[in-house]
């Protein structure tokens, strides 16, 4: 499973550098954040990086948003009235112009519009299945990618779920990009169902025959490897590894008033503040969370220099690069072979995750809401779900899926 | 819902008329039909299935066109049809090709089938459920009382009458309660009468059950439960449960992928059901 970056604010150098040392990979634009001007910049960029991809994500999930630069492009529609938008000649544009943007960009696939969820309807897979159609007759011979934005109720639904699976995909779409909400503006998801439910929707894609890749996503959706996903996306602050769909209108808050630097223990799969370092360094357990070689980019190592962490610089800047790093060294080792072979490395990661955070909170070191303890079992329960609902299928036709 | 035939037709009344057969005796009754075995003077052993009057004559229709749109070399040809107007009223009859051996549902009153038993009756019903499929046709009612095992150890699937034709308009009631088939093997989206979502799926739902039943001897949607309802409400929720040892797990995977409670997680097609039994098949030697 590959990693992809999700493009969120200043993530302008850390897609440069991240490509650079990677010596490649994919960088999923964003015109909230990029106006045309520095859109069409960084894509030249990236593909000036050896092995450099982009993709454009066209952000129109809530098609009314006041955000002055999303709607500064020159695809987003200057009205957006539901009913004769689909009907006029509107969306036809919306299409057109996105069709050229991506061409101009050179991305690697056309991402649709997609509007929020809140509930998958008729209406809604009717507009979803129009941006298709019309796209397939623009698009020449690119990969076109419908979205599927989803408000959390919709994705703890089962019969929105089931609904999606058995409309979806007849679109043909060469692929998915799903993005989910997260209940309760939670960070760690603690709702079993709702995970259950992104992977089945990501497996049944999959077994339909197209790619997915799922948007604005943490180190949680490791698991969604188990479900045969291609990537998942991640990237800086909370608000590009989560989907928060209120961050399209101009009111947002951006969480980066509340700046802090978090340490990404990928072993734990917890993150934790300098303070709690210090607890770990004081306590002894601070070797532990030094991450491990194969998801070390160099970037943490004055952590774990033998001083108390506080003491030496650990910027803001070399904590997002270690958490992509170590993020992507993640799902790339999640190259199973076979079914039951990457539902066991999960499995295992999970396991070796609750014996360090085990040790690490009897130790007094707690990460807060990044703390990973009550997702584990969240983990564990949606991969017996999928489990029990897909395994046999994903078991017989793992080698297939391309 | 189904009308019980009130009226039984006489046989020696019967043979007056169809002049061709001889020997002809009763088989069973029940539903819609009056079942007679016969010999016919060209065609060999035949069944004669007698709808009833008050039967829909669309329904009857459907039925022999299905046996006509449906390749499949395990399912009876049907020879003739016609006709019979007596002091019941006018009876539409079709004669079609007896296959002899037995009912699935009593080879399993006597026991278990062997592996190798249940992977030629996955194989041989899912060769018909995926002509079915091509004919843009759903059995919906699979299950051992339909399906003959004949002396080479061959599995028939028999009985088309309540089949639905996907390409035609529905002939059941969209509010009849249960919808069309039997419960216990009728998937959730066939009890419901959910029409659109009635398609191929719900005959590998009732395959699935059928080969839990045959490796198992015990239908769990059904054993033991209060009223139908409880049965509707085990079919649509409860996965079977897993067979074990000495069936390999990939059986068992098989199974309870087809018996999967919701449609989007059974085998999407009849013809990928068939991929998959076909490959366990080859491996064990079974044609």
């Amino acid at each position: 499973m590959k990693l992809h970056l999700q493009f969120g604010f200043g993530m302008m150098e850390h897609c440069r550098h991240l490509l650079t040392e990677w010596g490649g990979g994919t960088v999923v634009l964003s015109p909230r954040d990029l106006n045309d001007k520095q859109l069409r910049a960084l894509a030249a960029d990236v593909a000036g990086i050896e092995g450099g991809k982009t993709l454009l994500d066209p952000q129109f999930y809530v098609p009314h948003s006041d955000h002055d630069r999303l709607c500064s492009h020159g695809y987003w529609p200057a009205e957006f009235a539901s009913g004769s938008f689909f009907q006029g000649p509107e969306m036809e544009y919306l299409v057109r112009e996105l069709v050229s943007l991506n061409k101009d960009l050179g991305t690697d696939a056309i991402i649709l519009p997609g509007m929020l969820a809140d509930p998958v309807d008729d209406l809604w897979l009717a507009h979803h299945q129009s941006f298709l159609t019309t796209a397939r007759s623009l698009a020449g011979d690119n990969k076109v990618y419908a979205t599927l934005a989803l408000s959390a109720d919709t994705v703890r639904s089962r019969e929105q779920v089931n609904t999606l699976l058995e409309e979806v995909t007849r679109w043909n779409a060469d692929g998915y990009y799903i993005v989910c909400e997260h209940p309760n503006g939670e960070y760690l998801v603690r709702d079993a169902i709702w995970l259950a439910h992104v992977l089945d929707l990501t497996a049944g894609l999959r077994l339909g025959g197209a790619q997915v890749i799922l948007g604005y996503c943490n180190h949680q959706m490791l698991a969604a490897r188990v479900a045969g996903a291609n990537a998942i996306c991640s990237g800086t602050w909370m608000n590009v590894r989560s989907f928060p769909p209120e961050k399209f209108n101009k009111d947002y808050e951006e969480e980066i008033r509340r700046r802090a630097t978090w340490y990404y223990c990928p072993q734990a799969l917890s993150e934790y503040k300098t303070p709690s370092l210090d607890v770990a360094y004081e306590q002894g357990v601070l070797d532990p969370m030094k991450p491990p070689t194969q998801l070390d980019g160099g970037y943490v190592a004055q952590l774990f220099d033998g001083v108390q962490p506080s003491s030496v610089r650990f910027s803001e800047q070399a904590a997002f690069r270690h958490f992509l790093h170590s993020l992507r060294g993640q799902a790339h080792a999640l190259a199973a072979g076979g079914y039951d072979e990457a539902r066991q490395e999960h499995e295992q990661t999970l396991t070796d995750a609750e014996h360090l955070l085990g040790t690490l909170r009897s130790n007094g070191v707690l990460g807060g809401n990044r703390d990973f303890t009550e997702s584990l079992d969240v983990n564990r329960a949606a991969l017996a779900v999928l489990d029990k609902q897909r395994g046999p299928v994903l078991r017989r036709r793992w080698a297939s899926l391309r | 819902m189904i009308t019980p035939i009130q009226s039984q037709v006489d046989p020696v009344w019967l043979a007056r008329q169809l002049t061709d057969l001889t020997n002809l005796q009763a088989l069973a009754r029940g539903g819609q039909k009056q079942v007679f075995a016969a010999q016919h003077v060209t065609d060999g052993e035949v069944v004669v299935k007698l709808m009833h009057p008050g039967t829909d004559p669309a329904r009857t229709e459907r039925e022999l066109e299905a046996a006509s749109r449906v390749q499949a070399p395990r399912m009876p040809r049907i020879f003739a049809h016609g006709q019979l107007t007596g002091n019941i009223g006018t009876i539409v009859w079709f004669r079609e090709q007896r296959v002899p051996g037995q009912v699935l549902s009593a080879r399993i009153r006597a026991g278990a089938l062997s592996l190798h038993e249940l992977l030629r009756l996955a194989l041989h019903v899912s060769e018909t459920l995926v002509a079915a499929e091509s004919a843009s046709i759903v059995h919906r009612d699979v299950k051992p009382a339909n399906i003959i095992m004949d002396p080479q150890g061959a599995f028939w699937l028999i009985d088309f009458g309540v089949a639905r034709h996907l390409d035609l308009e529905s002939l059941t009631a969209t509010a009849a309660p249960g919808g069309c088939g039997t419960i216990g093997y009728a998937p959730a989206e066939q009890c419901r009468n959910d029409k659109p979502d009635i398609d191929a799926r719900a005959d590998l739902f009732a395959l699935g059950v059928t080969l839990y039943e045959a490796a198992t001897g015990r239908n769990p949607h059904v054993e033991g439960a209060r009223d139908r309802l409880e049965v509707i409400r085990r079919a649509s929720t409860q996965q079977l449960p897993r067979l074990v040892s000495p069936l390999p797990g990939d059986f068992a995977d098989l199974v309870a992928t087809l018996a999967q409670p919701n449609l989007v997680h059974r085998c999407q097609t009849a013809h990928e059901a068939y991929q998959w039994i076909k490959e366990l098949c080859d491996r064990e030697g079974i044609r």
